[in-house]
């Protein structure tokens, strides 16, 4: 895809090029969504912010050593699970070094009522259902619709195949699609209800 | 069935991982199930985050608060010459120094060229005889210091000036680009001036010649003596500039020795000779063994005569790289045009 393509190309000038502003727009494509994700391991915004920008600070102390990295998306995401990680395991001196335990609050998304498409009621339903779907079903969805991750980049950073994204991916479709079908049926009753009155 | 089909292809779609068969049997699905299409654009749209959803001017905010610890990060760990790092990155040359000697002194210092401001504290990385290192200045640019070279810089590059840097010897430059604040090295010679880009100096004050060879992007060679000199180069190409003729004054009626500029010296796949120090190899090529000898002195730490001076201008090409100084001179001596002994001190004697 484009953008990814735009993202590679960023990373290599800064890898081999020590091109400073392609490290920030960098940081700019990237923040917000790895930011999330880290909020979503620490149960923080705040902390998250800090985690990510010390990822970015060691990308840029590291840069002329990763000639190894071949998708620059996915080691960003993988240096920001790792520290993430090791930032809550150092916090709760005990470990549960897994991303079985993620704040879904950090994470949830929803259509932008404003695009017009889904009132802000539905969208609201939508939230909703997502929140009712297992932890990993969430974090899958949420890092392909929202950020933008392929299947392929979901299982090596997950350390699941790609064939369960798919799955898991298709169960959040299929039950987000229902509370729409749900909200459509409902319109076409109540403009029948109008008809009537 | 058809419906667990739809959303199967609906996510895929979603992801971006769609064929060419798929896209069509979705279109299919769509025809027959009009509240479908509706979903379809839904999860076309943008969605956002619920909780936090960075604005626009919310992102550039997180950059400049990033951008104030990348500095702190890099200001706090820089000025420490690595001790380690270039251990690592030197450790083929682990065999000749086994003990890596990094001088550094830390001093108050001003630049000649600036006017009595505040006063910008300067730092010092000395290489011996026998030792490279390298070093990230405080803008994040590289430096590899060959062996015997001297680098003073200022422990912190201030915002809207040239970045200053003085050279006694060898080094590699990798500059990290900055349109605001060329970055400007000065030897004895003369001075280069950079944006962002890769390139070599060498301006040892034992030798005859100043050369600065670019490998990537852009400089300008500016000549001390004559300050309207001004030699741009290009990709692969070097200066060499004889030190008499910058230093000679513009008074004397002599020819002065003109500054020359060549192609780098491609040894081997992209190994030039100028720069193939920077990655621990030794390389030369058209060379007369009075010079490789003079290489192998600098790289090896030792000492090298000749009994017989007619072998000093035989030419050697060639490419080492963890190969011991015996290893090198009996490669060269495969050449049946010399032979070489080591006396009881160690120095080594070509007839």
């Amino acid at each position: 895809m484009g953008k990814d393509k735009q993202i590679q190309s960023l990373f290599q000038r800064v890898c081999y090029e020590n091109d400073i502003q392609a490290y920030n727009e960098l940081y700019i494509a990237l923040c917000a969504r790895l930011i999330h994700f880290s909020a979503s391991i620490v149960s923080s915004f705040h902390l998250a912010e800090e985690i990510v920008s010390d990822v970015f600070i060691t990308l840029w102390q590291k840069r002329n050593d990763l000639s190894h990295v071949d998708n620059p998306v996915v080691y960003l995401y993988v240096s920001t699970k790792n520290l993430s990680l090791n930032t809550l395991a150092q916090q709760k001196k005990h470990q549960h070094r897994s991303l079985d335990h993620i704040n879904l609050d950090m994470l949830s998304i929803a259509p932008d009522a404003e695009n017009g498409m889904v009132s802000a009621e539905v969208a609201q339903k939508i939230e909703k259902a997502i929140r009712s779907l297992p932890t990993r079903c969430q974090l899958i969805f949420r890092l392909i619709k929202h950020d933008g991750l392929s299947y392929r980049e979901v299982a090596i950073l997950l350390n699941i195949s790609t064939k369960t994204v798919d799955a898991q991916l298709t169960i959040a479709v299929k039950k987000i699609s229902q509370v729409i079908r749900f909200d459509l049926s409902n319109e076409i009753v109540q403009s029948f209800l109008r008809i009537d009155s | 069935m058809d419906q667990e089909n739809l959303y199967t292809l609906l996510a895929r779609e979603m992801a971006g991982e769609l064929s060419k068969e798929e896209a069509t049997a979705l279109q299919q699905l769509l025809l027959q199930d009009p509240n479908a299409a509706h979903i379809r654009e839904v999860f076309a749209q943008n969605w956002k985050s619920a909780k936090n959803s960075y604005s626009h001017a919310q992102v550039e905010q997180l950059l400049e608060k990033h951008q104030l610890r990348l500095q702190q990060a890099i200001e706090v760990r820089e000025p420490v010459p690595a001790t380690t790092a270039p251990r690592k990155i030197w450790k083929l040359y682990a065999g000749i120094a086994a003990s890596i000697l990094v001088l550094v002194t830390m001093g108050m210092y001003f630049f000649h060229s600036k006017p009595t401001k505040a006063p910008v504290p300067l730092a010092q990385l000395v290489t011996s005889k026998r030792t490279r290192s390298q070093i990230i200045l405080p803008d994040g640019s590289r430096v590899w210091l060959n062996a015997g070279s001297k680098l003073n810089y200022p422990e912190h590059f201030e915002p809207h000036k040239p970045r200053e840097v003085t050279l006694e010897g060898e080094a590699f430059f990798v500059v990290t680009g900055d349109a605001e604040r060329p970055f400007h090295v000065h030897t004895k010679t003369f001075h280069v001036h950079v944006l962002g880009t890769s390139f070599n100096v060498r301006a040892y004050p034992t030798e005859d010649s100043a050369v600065t060879s670019l490998v990537q992007g852009a400089v300008e060679v500016v000549m001390n003596n004559d300050s309207r000199q001004v030699v741009a180069l290009r990709p692969n190409e070097k200066l060499t500039v004889p030190v008499n003729a910058a230093m000679q004054q513009t008074t004397s009626a002599a020819p002065t020795p003109v500054p020359q500029k060549s192609k780098l010296a491609l040894v081997q796949d992209s190994i030039f000779t100028e720069t193939a120090w920077v990655q621990n190899k030794l390389a030369f090529k058209h060379l007369k063994l009075e010079k490789v000898a003079a290489m192998l002195e600098q790289w090896y730490g030792i000492e090298i005569d000749f009994r017989d001076d007619n072998k000093r201008n035989f030419y050697f090409t060639g490419v080492f790289e963890r190969e011991s100084l015996e290893q090198v001179l009996n490669a060269l001596e495969n050449t049946r045009s010399f032979t070489w002994e080591k006396d009881s001190t160690g120095k080594i004697w070509i007839k």
